[in-house]
């Protein structure tokens, strides 16, 4: 049977996996399996008969949840699946624990941890009868009251833990087909994992737990976590490359599920967590390995853009693997993203993680860098073009009148910091007990996550109450790159070629350019904003950035929790945008500016190169939990060999000139039917006509049609 | 030394291997009516006017010579009287009037080409365009040297017309020649290009000589060189250089159509002459037989 994965490019997607894998897959992504899940939103206590619930504190209510969720929560066992278990429950796709209690949520508000990546490598090497062992021995230990409840709830949670499994056991038990799945579950993840087959199946199960009870967690590392064994098997006999593809490929195929098969916000998938791949160990030792080079033949063959991949890079990056990533990332999809590790590491060293510690990080399932399995991570997103509108502009509202730049700039400054220490004081000081700045509050039960979290079995301490060895809370700033057009604006036209004055200005601006749209035309055309290499903006935005991690590592020292920057927008400039006024670079009210630290669509004039040049200049390892740029190549950029030089060539200079974290996206033609509707917005989509790149906003309709239907695959 | 440069284009990626910063330089002695960049063949200095840009405040009114009228919320650039004076230019907030070229020196050029050297890496660089980039033969020169000079790779793309003096000089500071064939038919040639190619292909003989690189280009226009004589000399051509990399196809196609609009205010496109996809594949397939590496 023929199953067609779509490909931006026209490199046909190799064939390695057999049909029974690829129909999965094929269905998988055709959202056959996941739907399910909308309709079991939840399980109910009334199942276990539970009376007198108002008596129950905070964690016993979790624990009565969880129970019942290990004993009744639906199991599926896809036909073909090479791994078993499945988060079914629908309500933990909306972060909260999916139990109900007399028909009603039992808890009311968000009960679930996401943002955060587990020690998967612990349960795959002790299984949970070693953590039940750990457990006791801490339990063992002379500790509060506090600590016990926590780490009874813990042994609870491992029960529960159990009791799910054993429930999949017997329902495979007797399923015929299912020899090897029952086999597998036989051993993990009760036990630790003996060989590649049982280590994928215990990752998942961990990780489908996790899910199945509200949590959101990451994978990280796992070419780190599976190498081994897989090598072992190879070394022994016991397994082939294929059979291990194979395997592997379930393990995504699982990870792509489509929860309702359409429009739904931000997306329809249930996992949507990112995976790292490469770079170096805690030793400084590259860590690529088969599993390395298997997880992007999986993604190159089926497609699956979930989980998404995030590969480490560093100067000494074999060729043979960037090239294997730019062949993966031409088929479009925007599968797979960068981190410059040496850039990245240097960022963790500087803020003060050890080297060693540095050397492992992760994602978070998004791309906010953390340390996986120690790591109690949350970022704080703002908006800091509102703190130059509102703030330090006044709405344009009220007679300001700044004299210089240096002013305006330095009041910008104050005003992001006033801001900052707000965050601060609205979502850190509440974390502790008030007068006291290292005794943490009780916090809402989050138990099975701490199972797999560094140290709080060891401190008695759960997840959200300063159990993990490091405790984070990110500012993330969003808006810079039309902050820094805007403060550019203003020095160019105000100080420097002093067309109007300050005040006049800002009038302009308080009308939203209403009837002054040759001074826009002239703001739009004549100065070259942020994303086209020129210095005199882009180091307005690099100094902002650097400022603003400044102000932030004032408030390291406070708390347990640290306060590293981050730049960040995700798609929240489509939020923001209601909110945000004109700007002094020529946007009128309303629009949607750029995201992340990427330019503001419509001001890239001078393409990728110039982008990632732009984007570089800022000091990115003040960065400390990340800092994202988005680059998008048209399917026709990137075209036989040439077009795979041009990708390894924008990720080496990428990493050459000191970026922290890219991702690049092959456009689809929707991009392109966008792209005639508002040209404006795409002066730099550039396209492959014939023998030659035009910019497709330049080449008249037909021809543009003729692209889209080739890039569509010959429609 | 100035030298006239109509666009400095950064990421091209299929302008010589690699990903290379073009250069487009102004004059072409060929007027080839299909040419798809019409504001790099006169020499001599253009404006450009979009009229989608327009947005009427009337600043261009201001010229002295009264090239711009405005009637019924039309605005009309009436080119005669324009003298290339530029104060339209600088007067117009949106951009709908622009120089076509812009004379810039060769530190200047190079100052923007090294912007993208982290992205270089062993095969791009810097490639020369236009237009004919020999039509400004000792700045074209002064400018591939000095590249050199600083470790970037060249590319030259060359319509072969230029006087064989400056062969030696060009030869020694290219790495890689992309050769336009227009039509190896004199005849044709002459009518359609406004020369013949005798020139053009003496040139590409001697530079074979002491050139390391040679790609040819070949337009293909349909109902005028898309035909089997042609292919044939093309394979003959081929065939007789020993540095020649391969042949490239490039099928007429109208995009320079809108730039035609920019310059004179009308289009010139000729959908017959675009040749069909099939018999795109039929020429491949006919010089591949013919011992070519098309690529």
């Amino acid at each position: 049977m023929e199953f067609e994965f779509y490909s931006a490019s026209d490199t046909k997607r190799p064939i390695r996996l057999c049909d029974s894998t690829r129909k999965f897959s094929y269905e998988s992504l055709n959202h056959k399996y996941g739907k399910d899940t909308r309709k079991n939103p939840a399980v109910s206590l009334d199942l276990d008969n539970i009376k007198n619930i108002d008596s129950f504190s905070d964690l016993e209510k979790y624990n009565a949840g969880i129970l019942v969720i290990a004993k009744n929560a639906p199991l599926r066992v896809c036909p073909n699946e090479l791994i078993c278990g499945a988060a079914t429950l629908g309500n933990a796709i909306n972060h909260m624990l999916p139990v109900e209690y007399h028909g009603k949520p039992l808890f009311e508000s968000y009960s679930g941890i996401s943002h955060l990546t587990p020690n998967y490598t612990e349960i795959l090497k002790i299984g949970y009868r070693g953590l039940r062992e750990k457990i006791k021995l801490s339990l063992g230990k002379n500790i509060s009251q506090k600590q016990k409840l926590f780490l009874q709830s813990c042994l609870h949670c491992v029960d529960c833990f159990e009791i799910w499994h054993k429930r999949y056991l017997n329902k495979l038990q007797n399923m015929p087909g299912y020899e090897n799945q029952y086999k597998n579950l036989c051993v993990v993840p009760e036990y630790p994992a003996t060989c590649f087959y049982e280590a994928v199946q215990s990752l998942w199960f961990t990780f489908a737990f996790m899910r199945l009870t509200g949590n959101w967690p990451g994978i990280g590392r796992i070419d780190v976590i599976l190498g081994e064994y897989l090598k072992n098997d190879l070394e022994k006999g016991l397994l082939t490359i294929s059979q291990a593809r194979e395997i592997l490929a379930h393990f995504f195929i699982k990870g792509c599920e489509w929860i309702c098969g359409g429009d739904y916000g931000s997306g329809d998938a249930q996992h949507y967590q990112n995976i790292v791949l490469s770079g170096i160990d805690s030793e400084g030792n590259d860590v690529t390995n088969e599993v390395t080079f298997l997880v992007l033949d999986i993604v190159e063959e089926l497609g699956i853009s979930d989980f998404p991949i995030t590969v480490r890079i560093n100067k000494n990056t074999d060729k043979k693997l960037l090239r294997r990533i730019a062949q993966v990332i031409r088929h479009g999809g925007g599968v797979i993203a960068v981190y410059n590790e040496d850039i990245v590491i240097k960022a963790l060293t500087d803020f003060g993680y050890p080297l060693s510690e540095a050397r492992n990080f992760a994602n978070d399932g998004c791309w906010e860098v953390q340390i996986p399995g120690k790591t109690n991570f949350s970022y704080i997103p703002f908006d800091s073009l509102a703190i130059l509108q509102k703030n330090t502009l006044n709405n344009y509202l009220i007679d300001t009148d700044i004299k210089s730049f240096k002013e305006l700039y330095g009041k910008y400054i104050h005003n992001l910091s006033e801001e900052l220490d707000l965050i601060y004081k609205k979502f850190v000081e509440p974390l502790f007990i008030s007068g006291d700045n290292s005794e943490w509050k009780e916090m809402f039960p989050c138990t099975i996550v701490s199972l797999f979290e560094h140290d709080c079995i060891e401190r008695g301490l759960s997840y959200r109450e300063g159990g993990p060895v490091y405790n984070i809370i990110s500012p993330h700033i969003g808006g810079i790159s039309d902050v820094a057009n805007s403060l550019y604006a203003i020095k160019k036209l105000v100080f420097d070629e002093k067309k109007l004055s300050f005040k006049d200005f800002m009038k302009v601006l308080y009308d939203n350019w209403e009837g002054n749209e040759p001074l826009r035309q002239y703001v739009l055309s004549s100065y070259n904003y942020y994303g086209n290499d020129n210095d005199e903006v882009d180091y307005i935005a690099a100094d902002i950035l650097s400022d603003f991690s400044d102000i932030c590592s004032k408030y390291n020292s406070i708390t347990p929790i640290k306060f590293p920057s981050g730049v960040s927008t995700f798609g929240r400039q489509i939020e923001w945008a209601p909110n945000r006024i004109a700007t002094p670079s020529g946007r009128k009210k309303g629009e949607i500016l750029s995201g992340n630290f990427s330019p503001t669509p419509g001001t890239d004039k001078e393409g990728a190169t110039a982008i990632i040049k732009s984007y570089c200049k800022a000091d990115l390892s003040k960065q400390v939990t990340g800092a994202a740029l988005d680059i998008g190549l048209l399917p026709y950029n990137v075209r036989g060999e040439d077009g795979l030089d041009a990708i390894i060539s924008l990720i080496s200079g990428f990493v050459t000139l000191g970026g922290y974290f890219m991702q690049i996206d092959i456009s689809d033609p929707k991009i392109l039917h966008d792209a005639q509707l508002h040209p404006e917005n795409y002066p730099t989509l550039s396209v492959r006509v014939s023998g030659w790149n035009a910019r497709f906003v330049t080449l008249n309709r037909e021809w543009q049609n003729m692209i889209i239907e080739k890039s569509a695959g010959k429609l | 030394m100035l030298i006239s440069v109509t666009n400095i284009q950064r990421f091209c990626m299929h302008d010589g291997p690699g990903i290379r910063t073009t250069v487009f330089l102004k004059g072409c002695p060929l007027r080839c009516q299909w040419c798809h960049n019409p504001e790099t063949q006169e020499i001599k200095q253009q404006i450009f006017y979009a009229q989608n840009k327009c947005i009427y405040c009337r600043a261009c009114e201001e010229c002295p010579q009264g090239a711009h009228k405005f009637e019924n919320d039309c605005h009309f650039f009436l080119r005669k009287n324009c003298i290339l004076c530029g104060k339209c230019v600088s007067a117009c907030p949106s951009k709908a009037l622009e120089f076509v070229s812009k004379e810039m020196s060769v530190e200047e050029i190079l100052e923007i080409v090294k912007k993208d050297t982290a992205f270089y890496g062993e095969k791009g660089g810097m490639t020369l365009s236009g237009g004919e980039p020999m039509m400004q033969p000792e700045k074209a020169i002064l400018l591939l040297k000095a590249a050199k000079k600083a470790g970037i790779s060249t590319a030259v793309e060359t319509c072969g017309h230029f006087s064989e003096i400056y062969l030696n000089d060009l030869c020694s500071f290219t790495d890689y020649f992309l050769w336009d064939i227009k039509d190896t038919d004199l005849e044709r040639h002459k009518k359609f290009t406004g020369t013949d190619n005798h020139k053009i292909l003496n040139n590409l003989f001697a530079a074979d000589k002491i050139a390391s690189s040679i790609i040819l280009r070949c337009i293909l226009i349909n109902s005028i060189n898309t035909n089997k004589e042609h292919y044939t000399k093309l394979a003959n051509i081929y065939k007789s250089l020993k540095s020649c990399r391969g042949i490239e196809l490039i099928p007429y196609h109208v995009y320079g159509s809108s730039k035609y609009m920019l310059l004179y205010g009308k289009e010139n496109a000729k959908k017959e002459w675009i040749p069909e996809n099939s018999h795109i594949q039929y020429a491949k397939n006919f010089l591949t037989d013919m011992g070519c590496n098309v690529l």
